[in-house]
């Protein structure tokens, strides 16, 4: 307790101090264009020295309250590689009645030009506006005279009429942050809340201050035969709660390999407008709990009214259900025709574009048009169907409530007690499989009315992929004999996505280069549509240079060409969690025999090795029988994420993986 | 059974009637289906010369896609700019049986701007449709009316344009007013094709039926130097502004000389001054150039705007140095304009860059815009190779272009008149890599090493941005490299990056666990461990089309392996010597006498353009080289 009032104490000071040092603009110093790199990452191509971003509301009398976000950066260039920061984009959203504007731009580039310091103005001629497309223009420029130590600043404002759109303010960049100072101020009529993204940690200073808007009152006057206008003000006097963050040395994002996308890593503070409650007006909700944002959701025209609609698909319903008797064949004859005859136009998004009726004609639509579609349809065969909320993967994780944290929805039956999930915009899943893209922790379950609760969205059954194999080698060292693959649920999901409209020739051609140049022939493979069931191959093949001959000794590698030679994971520590998606089991079962006239000299022993609290798993089993020996290999990671705190584990496991898997059997002759 | 196949047959060809059925697709070809995604129906383009500077492009794309992949073939989009308007657009869908499913009119396509990444700003838009298919196969019929002012833009036409797709009917045809309006035509690549020619006094049409579809195979020449097409070009045309006469290289480098270089040549008094101050003890030109590059490369970077005529002209050097930017074109400009500053003579060049295609622009068909996509800087020299400069990076030595554009002819736009000439070029063994390294295997089978890389010519290129990367991005390029080298550990680097002689030394010292495997009494390890090739082209069936190695090179490897000494040598690979047309390959492993191994290979990789037969060779070399690169030393517990 005492420590902490310190370090509360401690805080008030550090922040006095950051304040006390005001950066104004244009006043940049020669020490900040002599310094050469930034003491804390030396490799940072640019550093951001200063930034500032004021959020205000402005009250303008035609347009209602607008917001204005007012940006001021000073930047630090280092070297070549920095340059890019002396371009700067800003998005611009434009509505049908109105749009996002960027005003009040002034930048300078300086250098320092023996001991002067030589200042370079943007000019009118270097900026550029382009319409990117119907919704979006692109306001650019890029600094003049840019060299390498060159300190660059700018400063502009963009007002925007969308306040309920407020989103986000990104406190972390992909270079280093010096300092910065970000401050928001809202209305009293106006209540957001606020969340913290990321991994960096800073306090939200809290503080209020008086506002006030001077409305213009016209007045029309009869006196006697005059007749004048009177023009009156009445002033408006209101709270405004200020939100600040000051931060100092704000390390630059880094990039980690299986990591699903850097950007929900990336520190931001979230806005989420909750409500609005302006004078002699009652409370308009946007969303506080998880209850209202469902509920938001749920009433607005193109989610809940269209799990309504029932006539559009009525007699194809009849005609599907004919014959079915199981909830469980209900469910899978009424997917199986929305899959195959909805076709999704790549669209995202929880609310329907076309509307379901429409798109049901089409064939085609956005998520929410299919898969409402679906929860619709399952409900009229009288199933216990209810939509489920997702953020995508590239959406990142909705750890609060918020609606600009959904941006997907998928369908899910009850059935005997378990959760059933189904998307039909992928033409290549099964039930209770969602792509890749949804798998994303949790969702939320819309139940009729609007009630809702979350769902947990990470698949529990591990993706199999399994080779068996016989193969004899010749005394030459080639080898020569046949494999069966299977391959489950995301495995053969995958397979599907990437192998299904390649010819077989195509497919073979890479399928040999995958194994390192195997010849392959009499290939089968069986269920390659039919997407309940597993994809079995099958082929013959003979591969030269299978074993290593030296002198008079043969050396095999037991797990030939599908051991893992290379150890995936190689920095030395880690940040963010090891994302897979899903969990999995890779199963070989190979049966070697040795030619004739060799025996086995020396074999790997078996090894058995677990991590963590089960999250991985290796078997490696070796054993000799009349012909030569045998081998099996499994290895399984039981988690679809896995923690950076067991990262070190992991990279160790998948050490001793590598080694088992490549040591080699030596065979010499009798 | 056999009843509904008549209903079935019975009712399509009742559709026919009143359908259109000609966008039926179950009626193509089988051979065009063969390998095909999709088929093209149809593809017919009408160029209406009115005038000098007014052209109309009409043109009809009939396209039936058979699956995903095929969407691509399609192709339903219009490019514009401030100059070049799209009159009329529409698109209509048809189902297999040819029933018109969907009609998408001028509103309803997407209309963006078409700004490529790497350039700032630029005002070709573009309009396309957004189409989900519902079914497949699928007809798109697609249909649009261009006019222009640049009849310099007069397209040019493939037959087939792309692989894994088809054509039943391609047909290209120009209409022009008189003789002087006439654009030459040059057929390419149409030996194994029939193109027909209908020529009349005021018209030429092209055509070329049933062209089976072609899979891509790695290793195959160029599509520009498979694919049937022609070449089109006007003699006498209208660009953003300027008309001109010309019909050849000589001609056109005098014309863009006087008209879009010569007025924006002038520099500011004091860079002038500058420069030349700079320059001042320099006493050859080849030297003055270095001064005049490295001081662009200080002061310069790249950024790309385009915008009407800047498509072409560069922006002046006066702006350039103002704001220190420009793109390709405004930055040899620059550079050129400081060169004549200090009496250095130089061409600004136009030339195709690409890292893995030369592509040389065609001598023999002159045109003005076509065949290139970039500038560089030409240094003219008496009795000796001409200096090129890339003048876009801030990095590269001066004189190397590297493998972005060299060996291959370029457009020198010289003002006594243009010319073909070609690049510096870097050939096989100019490409070298020599490699010398002290390996200590240690008794638990990790190693150490002492490894000097030294790089030249392309392979130079391809090392010297290392330079500029931190810590964990090297130690992530050698993980990458060496993959064979788990658990790799980079203890120390110096890297050497010799400009002058365009030559990078990597000095490293690095550590591994667990490189050898101990099995039983024996102990495996390779001895080749920093240069494995382990490379070999993909095995095709039936190899239709000839194939090149693009770019030849040179390793050496000479290595000093030190062995722990509880152990002995049981067996060693046998030295190997590999001759072929595709190059040459040497390795041996040999005890020496102190006991430690001395391991030496030689790699020589050939550039050259083969027929599909020798296919099955060139793998068998590869086959070879990626073999014996994996040979094992066998040691033995004494």
């Amino acid at each position: 307790m005492n420590n902490f009032v310190k370090m509360a104490v401690l805080f008030c000071v550090f922040t006095q101090v950051s304040f006390a040092q005001e950066v104004k603009f244009g006043k940049v110093s020669k020490e900040e264009l002599k310094e050469e790199f930034y003491a804390k990452d030396s490799t940072a191509d640019a550093v951001v020295l200063f930034r500032k971003v004021n959020v205000s509301f402005k009250y303008i009398e035609s347009q209602g309250f607008i917001i204005e976000k007012g940006v001021h950066e000073r930047i630090k260039i280092n070297n070549k590689g920095g340059f890019k920061y002396g371009t700067v984009v800003e998005s611009l959203y434009q509505g049908a009645k109105s749009k996002e504007s960027l005003v009040g731009l002034k930048a300078y580039t300086y250098n320092l030009n023996g001991k002067e310091i030589e200042k370079t103005k943007l000019k009118k001629s270097d900026t550029f506006s382009e319409e990117s497309s119907k919704y979006y223009t692109k306001e650019k420029f890029t600094m003049p005279n840019l060299k390498e130590g060159s300190v660059i600043e700018y400063k502009y404002t963009v007002n925007s009429p969308f306040y309920s759109s407020f989103n986000e303010i990104i406190l972390q960049y992909d270079i280093p942050i010096v300092e910065q100072e970000i401050e928001v101020a809202i209305p009293e009529y106006f209540t957001f809340k606020n969340m913290t993204k990321g991994y960096l940690r800073y306090t939200i200073n809290e503080s209020r201050k008086p506002g006030n808007i001077t409305f213009t009152n016209k007045t029309r006057k009869v006196n006697g035969r005059m007749m004048s206008t009177e023009y009156s003000t009445s002033k408006l006097d209101y709270i405004i709660n200020i939100s600040s963050v000051v931060m100092k040395d704000v390390p630059a994002l880094k990039k980690e390999v299986y990591v699903n996308s850097m950007n929900n890593y990336r520190s931001a503070i979230k806005y989420e407008l909750q409500y609005t409650k302006f004078p002699n007006s009652s409370i308009e909700n946007y969303s506080s709990t998880w209850e209202s944002v469902v509920k938001k959701i749920y009433e607005n025209d193109e989610f809940g009214n269209q799990l309504d609609f029932k006539k559009y698909y009525k007699e194809d319903l009849a005609h599907i259900l004919l014959g079915k008797t199981s909830e469980n064949e209900k469910m899978n004859a009424v997917f199986s025709h929305i899959q195959s005859r909805m076709h999704w136009n790549d669209i995202f998004g929880y609310s329907t574009d076309e509307g379901v009726k429409k798109a049901y004609g089409l064939k085609t639509g956005n998520v929410a048009d299919i898969n409402l579609i679906l929860v619709s349809m399952l409900r009229a065969a009288g199933l216990n169907a209810n939509p489920v909320l997702v953020s995508t993967r590239s959406n990142g994780v909705p750890l609060f409530p918020t609606r600009y944290g959904f941006n997907y929805v998928v369908a899910v039956v009850k059935i005997d007690g378990k959760n059933i999930f189904l998307d039909a915009t992928s033409k290549y899943n099964k039930p209770n499989m969602l792509p890749v893209r949804a798998l994303n922790w949790a969702g939320r379950i819309v139940e009729k009315g609007g009630v809702s609760s979350s769902v947990s969205l990470l698949p529990d059954n591990k993706s199999l992929e399994s080779m068996m194999m016989e193969i004899s080698i010749s005394e030459e060292g080639n080898g020569k004999g046949k494999a069966r693959r299977t391959c489950t649920d995301y495995i053969a999901y995958n397979f599907r996505v990437s192998n299904s409209e390649l010819t077989e020739d195509t497919y073979l051609e890479k399928l040999e280069e995958t194994y390192n140049g195997l010849e392959i022939s009499e290939y089968q493979i069986k269920n390659k549509k039919e997407l309940g069931k597993p994809v079995i191959e099958s082929f013959s093949f003979n591969k030269e240079n299978a074993a290593e001959i030296i002198d008079d000794k043969m050396y095999v590698s037991p797990l030939f060409w599908f051991a893992q030679e290379e150890n995936p994971f190689k920095t030395e520590e880690r940040e963010y969690p090891i994302d897979y998606a899903y969990p999995w089991l890779d199963k070989y079962i190979v049966a070697i025999k040795i030619p004739d006239g060799y025996k086995i000299e020396s074999m790997p022993t078996s090894a058995n090795i677990t991590i963590g609290d089960g999250i991985g798993h290796f078997i490696f089993h070796i054993a000799k029988n009349e012909s030569g020996f045998q081998v099996k290999s499994d290895l399984s990671i039981n988690q679809g994420i896995i923690s950076s705190q067991d990262y070190k584990g992991l990279k160790e496991f998948f050490k001793a993986i590598v080694e088992k898997q490549t040591e080699k059997v030596v065979l010499s002759k009798i | 059974m056999r009843f509904s196949c008549y209903l079935v047959l019975f009712l399509c060809s009742t559709f026919s009637f009143s359908q259109d059925f000609q966008y039926s697709s179950l009626l193509i070809n089988k051979e065009l289906k063969d390998n095909a995604n999709a088929v093209v129906r149809l593809d017919e383009m009408v160029v209406d010369i009115l005038a000098q500077d007014n052209m109309i492009i009409k043109s009809k794309r009939v396209v039936t896609v058979f699956n995903k992949k095929g969407g691509k073939h399609v192709n339903a989009y219009a490019g514009y700019s401030n100059s070049t308007k799209v009159k009329f657009i529409k698109a209509v869908i048809y189902d297999a049986l040819g029933n018109e499913i969907k009609k998408i009119k001028e509103k309803d396509f997407v209309d963006v701007s078409a700004v490529s990444g790497g350039t700032l700003y630029s005002d070709y838009r573009v309009k396309y449709i957004d189409y989900t298919p519902i079914g497949y196969p699928y007809t798109v019929v697609f249909e649009k009316e261009i006019q222009t002012k640049n009849t310099v833009t007069i397209p040019s036409w493939y037959f087939l344009d792309g692989y894994l797709v088809s054509v039943e009917k391609s047909i290209y045809t120009v209409n022009f007013p008189n003789e002087d309006l006439k654009p030459r035509i040059a057929k390419k690549n149409e030996e194994e094709y029939r193109v027909e020619l209908d020529e009349k006094s005021n018209s030429k049409t092209y055509s070329l039926n049933n062209i089976k579809a072609i899979k891509f195979e790695n290793h195959s020449p160029d599509f520009r130097y498979i694919f049937p097409r022609l070449q089109v070009a006007m003699t006498k045309f209208h660009y953003e502004g300027y008309n001109a006469t010309l019909s050849n290289w000589n001609e056109m480098g005098k014309w863009m000389y006087r008209n879009l270089i010569k007025e924006r040549l002038n520099l500011p008094e004091s860079t002038k001054t500058t420069i030349r101050r700079m320059v001042k003890d320099a006493i050859t030109d080849s030297e003055k150039a270095r001064i005049v590059y490295n001081y662009v490369q200080e002061n310069t970077r790249y950024i790309s705007v385009q915008e009407g005529i800047g498509g072409i002209q560069p922006i002046s050097a006066a702006e350039v140095d103002r704001v220190k930017y420009g793109d390709c074109k405004g930055l040899t400009n620059y550079t050129k304009a400081l060169l004549d500053v200090v009496g250095v003579k130089s061409n600004y060049s136009r030339v195709y860059a690409s890292r893995d295609k030369q592509i040389d622009v065609d001598e023999d068909f002159p045109s003005f815009l076509g065949q290139t996509n970039h500038v560089i800087l030409n240094i003219p020299r008496e009795n000796k190779e001409d200096i090129w400069l890339e003048c876009t990076s801030q990095k590269i030595p001066f004189g190397f272009v590297g493998d972005f554009t060299d060996n291959r002819n370029v457009f020198v736009v010289d003002k006594d008149g243009g010319r073909i000439i070609k690049t510096s070029a870097y050939l096989e063994k100019q490409n070298l890599q020599k490699i010398e390294a002290k390996i200590n295997l240690l008794l638990d089978g990790a190693i150490k090493a002492s490894v000097l890389i030294e790089t030249r010519g392309v392979q130079y290129d391809n090392r010297f941005y290392m330079e500029d990367l931190d810590r964990d991005k090297i130690l992530e390029y050698y993980q990458d490299t060496w993959p064979n080298i788990n658990n790799l550990v980079l203890e120390d680097y110096a890297f050497d990056n010799n400009k002058r002689e365009v030559k990078f030394i990597e000095d490293i010292n690095i550590n591994a666990k667990s490189y050898a495997r101990p099995s039983g009494e024996r102990m495996l390890f390779s001895p080749n461990a920093l240069n494995k090739n382990s490379y070999v082209p993909k095995r095709y069936r039936s190899r239709k089309l000839p194939f090149q190695v693009q770019r030849g090179y040179l390793d050496v490897d000479s290595y000093i392996i030190s062995i722990p000494e509880d152990y002995g040598i049981e067996a060693l690979p046998e030295p190997i010597e590999i001759v072929s047309e595709f190059g040459e390959y040497k390795a041996s492993v040999l005890e020496q006498e102190d006991g430690t191994l001395k391991y030496e290979r030689l790699f020589l990789l050939k550039s050259g353009a083969y027929p599909k037969e020798k296919y099955g060779e060139y793998r068998n070399f590869r086959k070879k080289v990626s073999k014996n690169d994996k040979a094992q030393v066998v040691l033995i517990k004494k």
